[in-house]
């Protein structure tokens, strides 16, 4: 039996992720675990990888499609099993009542079928699950009911259902897509079909029909007063919203044009793809070439979300500071090299890590989170740091877990290993959560200050700026000196001024003075 | 043009008054067309007139009689006689009062009523031919013209209905007494309620049918509980059996039969398996085959096809785009309700509205004792379809409202699809089945699941609860029976 993979829970309670791209085609043998797509969710690139040992039998997404959560997604022939479908083409075997239900699935029934593209899910062809009276909309609106995805119960299509189509249908190119879908409705009433419509261009005895701005395709059309054509042809006619009198008729019967169904959907299609070309360009046309648009959604609408979430929750504030860095610069620079013979590469990261651990113990209440509900303030007594990452997908926060206990190089080749990960995208959504306490190394690409926004619920986050040599007064003398500018924000419902005040004390005593560090 | 002949035009020509036809014309007449509506017999058509509606007024009566007759059991003790010439007239009553109220509500909304036989005389024109010797005839020019000539009782070689011991369902319905011996042919659902209703008026009946069960159309077991309960009224079943012949006999007649089954007939053929039946009467009710041969049909371009039906597309349209077809003229399944549906959706296609013949299921009904109703899919059904079908069943012996009614045989069943809960199908046996089905029906069409059944609240104590109770039963959790 072919095994329908639904797409995992790659992240936790994430309830839709973006196909970026097949790794498997059809027909490709697949090992258990072995990465079959790379789905982006709201928080990471993730490889999804194979439950079985099989083939893949179909592909169920497009790349770039949005799948939600719990959806097949790819469907899997596990090895050592037969193909049912091949069973059935080979035997045809008649149905007995015994048989597997499994063989009655909409993909077999619809087998012999009108291709029905575009159309999934598990309702069988034919069967439309929407009250009369949205029926009866969609028929008025030209919409075909069954492509009309429903949100009421188990996916019902209501009324908004039939209405919201039957706008995304008409896009920015509205006007002349209505236009279609009248004359359309009206060809079917029996009246004159309406030449020319939807940038369709009518090869009426003028042969010059409205050349629609740009549409570049046109579709070649009959303008007759009628038409001979099966029922059944007319139906299809009507179901594509087609006007019968304008498909170009493949032979003529008793002196009238016949039209058969093939005839009717080749021209349906046509009409179809001339329509998505002219509203494409419409687009262009609209915006020209000034303005690329670019979808809001996976990494990047995590990181809005989360951003308008902080800033609109927390009431911030940033307290400034600058760390004359001397000491620091001389310590790390006589450690990085007994690191590199340890094989590490040492950064500043690791010694601001365990200096604001440092700090951070001394002034708890920034290590904290507010829980509204509850209505009390949580001190956290453990210290994972968030570090602030640019990614090409945009901002990640990688997360140290318990920076108290480890290391220098421990947690230098922690943080290495895990910026690494996010910027490659492979990292885990586990890795990206738990922070306490985030820092944010903006001046690693230069700057001075900033206004960090919080790593919400966190109530404080370090920013750092460029360490550099600055001009410094020092016993009445400007003297150059290695200086790090400091932006701390935090959510001031839980720490105030003074707080953070302090805590900035703390912690450029500990950069200022890094042998202090030897203590912890 | 005939000499004599009067011309006159309209947008939509009716062709049949039936509950197809007439309310085609008074949809049409709602939509400001101008509409001529013709019948060669009756307002109402057979539905009305000789069929769905007299046979339920004879049912009704004759159910009186019967439940007074074996009420002991509650304390009520009565000896009914029956008129079955008062209970015609009764019927007759009722019947006047229907079709007067269609010719009223046809003349208030603007509908040209014309009597006489439609024929077409070309693609835009018809001859209608009025009844009797010297009444002439005159040509309409329609626009549009909605065929709706129904169907009429199929004879078997042999039994005429002209002869007058030979009866069809309309005669069988306007009997002045009551025979003392009735052979029906065919168990179909015309054959039964017939069959009921002169078992309950005192006949000795006889049923004989082709196949091997009752209603054989039903499933098994929706049918069981009717056989069950007409053997109890005294019917008599002969299953694979075909009427031959009939001859005069005695004071009476005799009724013929051999066996269906060919190879059987042949072993008959030296005799043997033929059977005989002493009958007062014989009801011929084998099924009904659409009227296209008044219509003159070739001179419009259209053709029946191999069935005799007229093939229609999903908005009534036949081969000719400003010719519908309607009704049981338009195909199976032959029921007034479907027609009158095609009648307002060919109106309302006629008047360029965004109609079509978008229905998910049908509803049936038989007025046997006890009813049946169904619509939808049968489990079987939904399972070839493609769906994973779950099935919820209630008794009527499980419900106090069926109990109090003294009628507790039979059961509801939904079929639902397991995944989505959308209701598919219903099948109903027992105490007003062909109300019941109603509320499955719209569960149906609105697209609703089990939970939106189970979640209405259903008035206690009322038949309809059974159909909450089945529903909760596909999802395991019925209260007054117990889950499978």
């Amino acid at each position: 039996m072919a095994y329908e993979f639904e797409l995992p829970d790659v992240g936790e309670g994430v309830a839709e992720g973006e196909l970026v791209r097949w790794l498997v085609e059809p027909g490709d043998t697949v090992s258990e675990d072995q990465p079959l797509a790379e789905v982006e969710t709201d928080k990471a690139m993730v490889e999804v990888p194979s439950p079985v040992d099989g083939t893949v039998k179909e592909l169920r997404a497009e790349e770039g499609e949005m799948v939600p959560v719990g959806d097949v997604f790819v469907v899997l022939q596990p090895e050592g099993e037969v193909d049912e479908d091949e069973l059935e083409e080979s035997e045809r075997e008649p149905a007995t009542a015994d048989e597997d239900a499994d063989t009655g699935t909409p993909e077999s029934v619809e087998a012999g079928g009108p291709s029905t593209d575009g159309q999934e899910g598990s309702v069988p062809e034919g069967r439309v699950f929407a009250a009369p009276s949205a029926r009866r909309l969609a028929r008025e609106l030209g919409v075909d009911i069954a492509a009309v995805e429903g949100t009421g119960p188990s996916g019902r299509a209501t009324q908004q259902d039939v209405r919201a189509h039957a706008e995304a249908a008409e896009g920015p190119a509205g006007d002349d897509t209505a236009t279609a879908e009248a004359a359309a409705e009206g060809g079917a009433d029996g009246t004159e079909p309406a030449g020319g419509a939807g940038g369709v261009e009518a090869a009426g005895e003028t042969g010059s029909g409205p050349d629609i701005a740009g549409g570049g395709q046109q579709v070649e059309s009959a303008d007759r007063e009628r038409t001979v054509a099966a029922p059944a042809t007319r139906r299809v006619a009507d179901e594509l919203g087609v006007d019968i009198d304008a498909v170009p008729a493949t032979e003529q019967r008793d002196g009238e044009a016949f039209v058969t169904e093939a005839a009717v959907r080749q021209y349906a299609q046509a009409q179809q793809e001339a329509q998505a070309a002219q509203a494409e360009t419409a687009i262009q046309t609209a915006e020209g070439e000034r303005v690329e648009r670019a979808p809001y959604r996976g990494v990047r609408k995590t990181i809005g979300d989360a951003m308008a979430e902080s800033k609109y929750s927390a009431p911030h504030v940033t307290h400034h500071e600058t760390a004359v860095a001397d000491e620091l610069v001389e310590a790390r620079g006589r450690l990085k090299e007994e690191a590199e013979e340890r094989g590490f590469r040492l950064t500043y990261m690791p010694f601001v890590m365990k200096a604001v651990v440092a700090a951070l113990k001394q002034h708890p209440v920034l290590n904290a989170e507010l829980d509204e509900e509850a209505g009390e303030i949580l001190k956290k007594k453990y210290y994972n740091i968030g570090v602030a990452t640019a990614t090409d997908a945009g901002l990640m926060v990688p997360v140290v877990e318990d920076v108290d206990d480890k290391g220098m190089l421990q947690i230098s080749s922690e943080v290495n290993e895990l910026v690494q990960k996010a910027r490659d995208r492979s990292i885990s959504r586990e890795e990206l959560q738990g922070s306490t306490f985030t820092i944010t190394n903006f001046g690693a690409i230069g700057g001075e200050y900033a206004t960090p926004i919080l790593n919400y619920p966190e109530v404080a986050i370090l920013g750092m700026g460029e360490l550099k040599q600055r001009p410094v007064v020092e016993d009445g003398e400007v003297v150059a000196k290695w200086t790090l500018p400091l932006s701390i924000s935090i959510d001031h419902r839980v720490v105030d001024g003074a707080d953070v005040a302090r805590f900035a004390e703390t912690f450029i005593e500990y950069v200022e003075n890094p042998e202090l560090l030897l203590l912890e | 043009m005939v000499v004599g002949d009067i011309s006159t035009g309209t947008d939509v020509l009716v062709i049949g008054a039936g509950p197809g036809g007439y309310v085609a014309a008074i949809r049409a007449g709602q939509l400001d067309m101008d509409v001529t509506l013709v019948d060669e017999d009756a307002w109402g058509g057979t539905c009305l007139n000789y069929g769905c509606i007299p046979s339920k007024a004879l049912i009704t009566a004759t159910d009186v009689a019967e439940r007074a007759r074996n009420a002991e059991h509650m304390g009520v003790h009565a000896d009914p006689a029956i008129d079955m010439a008062g209970m015609v007239n009764w019927k007759d009553d009722v019947v006047d009062q229907l079709t007067g109220g269609v010719e009223k509500l046809c003349k208030a909304n603007g509908v040209q009523l014309m009597e006489g036989r439609a024929e077409f005389a070309g693609e835009n024109s018809a001859r209608i031919v009025h009844g009797g010797e010297g009444q002439g005839a005159e040509t309409v020019e329609f626009e549009h013209a909605v065929i709706a000539t129904g169907s009429r009782p199929i004879e078997i070689p042999g039994f005429e209905f002209d002869d007058e011991p030979v009866l069809d369902s309309r005669q069988a319905l306007a009997l002045d007494s009551v025979p003392n011996r009735l052979v029906v042919v065919g168990a179909g659902y015309i054959g039964m309620e017939l069959a009921t209703v002169l078992a309950k008026a005192g006949s000795d009946v006889t049923v004989v049918e082709m196949l091997d069960e009752v209603l054989p159309q039903y499933d098994e077991d929706l049918a069981r509980p009717v056989k069950k309960r007409a053997e109890e009224l005294g019917i008599d079943f002969h299953f694979g059996q075909t009427a031959r012949e009939w001859y005069e006999h005695g004071d009476g007649i005799r009724v013929v039969t051999e066996p269906a089954d060919a190879e059987a007939a042949k072993a008959e053929a030296d005799g043997g398996a033929a059977q005989e039946f002493d009958a007062d009467k014989v009801l011929v009710a084998v099924g009904r085959q659409p009227v296209t041969d008044t219509l003159n049909l070739e001179a419009a371009g259209l053709e029946p096809n191999e069935d005799g039906f007229l093939e229609t597309d999903d908005r009534a349209r036949t081969d000719l785009e400003h010719v519908f077809a309607i009704g049981d003229v338009a195909g199976e399944p032959m029921l007034a309700h479907k027609a009158s549906k095609e009648g307002q959706v060919a109106a309302e296609v006629i008047a360029g509205e965004p109609a079509a013949l978008d229905y998910q299921a049908v509803p049936a009904a038989v007025f046997t004792d006890p009813e049946i109703g169904t619509v939808g899919m049968t489990e079987e059904e939904a399972s070839e379809t493609g769906f994973d079908p779950v099935v919820g069943e209630f008794p009527f012996r499980a419900s106090g409202r069926a109990l109090t009614t003294d009628h507790d045989e039979g059961f509801v069943r939904i079929v639902a699809d397991d995944e989505s809960g959308f209701v598919l199908g219903g099948q109903v046996v027992g105490p007003e089945a062909s109300e019941l089905i109603a509320e499955i029906g719209l569960a149906i069409e609105m697209g609703a699941t089990l939970e939106d059944v189970v979640a209405t609240i259903h008035t206690h104590p009322t038949l309809s609860e059974a159909v909450m109770e089945a529903a909760e039963n596909a999802l395991g959790h019925a209260i007054h029976t117990l889950n499978r």
